[in-house]
């Protein structure tokens, strides 16, 4: 088996976060990992139920991709339980960067085989964080 | 808005049961690939993937690190280093 081209493997270096941040920054804040060219107005916020359909859909990445990612994603939702939960000593500002990391990871593996549904997934960058951020949205998910 | 939030980022729980393709699908590599380097592992591509058994692979980097990728029980990626 030889695949065409070799996968991205990019280095993965969040953003510094600082350590008293423990609000998201403003929605219109330009943030590391857009995908969003130069010039271009940003894609419009998806809906979440188009969202899901679309990463369903995607052919960008393999099943093993995408069941690597879902554990990821599972992984920082059990992390913001615990928070919630005050069973952590995590900040939220520390689940800030795990989640910008997680982001980073979704749009390195999407940009190049599905860049509208990257595009798509960076302008909902402040959306799913505001929804993570707040006890009472995260607790209907 | 009420969905789950996993199923938000990546929802691909319903073909996530049985993880099962040809190692010869020339898109195979690529996932592994994309698969080893999401684990902060080191691979600059796969040249190699032999298929051990359902969602259960082999995979021989370029630079010469080989993996065992494989689903387990509790429906979780695992990659060993061999």
């Amino acid at each position: 088996m030889r695949p065409k081209t070799p996968a991205p493997n990019r280095a993965q270096t969040p953003r510094p976060v600082p350590k008293t941040a423990a609000s998201p920054p403003a929605p219109t804040a330009p943030r590391a990992g857009a995908v969003v060219a130069p010039g271009r107005p940003a894609a419009p916020a998806l809906d979440l139920v188009s969202l899901e359909q679309r990463l369903r859909d995607t052919k960008a990445i393999g099943v093993f991709t995408k069941l690597s990612l879902k554990n990821q994603v599972d992984d920082l939702l059990g992390r913001f339980r615990d928070f919630y939960g005050k069973k952590s000593t995590a900040t939220l500002a520390q689940l800030r960067q795990r989640y910008d990391l997680l982001l980073l990871k979704v749009l390195s593996v999407l940009q190049d085989g599905d860049p509208a549904l990257a595009a798509a997934i960076s302008a909902s960058r402040e959306t799913i964080w505001a929804i993570l951020a707040d006890p009472q949205k995260f607790a209907t998910l | 808005m009420s969905r789950s939030l996993s199923v938000l980022l990546l929802s691909a729980a319903a073909t996530l049961g049985s993880v099962s393709m040809a190692a010869d699908d020339p898109g195979m590599g690529k996932d592994l690939s994309a698969t080893i380097a999401l684990q902060g592992l080191p691979c600059d591509k796969v040249v190699d993937a032999k298929r051990n058994g359902d969602s259960d692979y082999t995979a021989t980097c370029k630079d010469g690190n080989r993996y065992h990728v494989f689903v387990n029980p509790q429906g979780r990626v695992v990659v060993q280093k061999l």
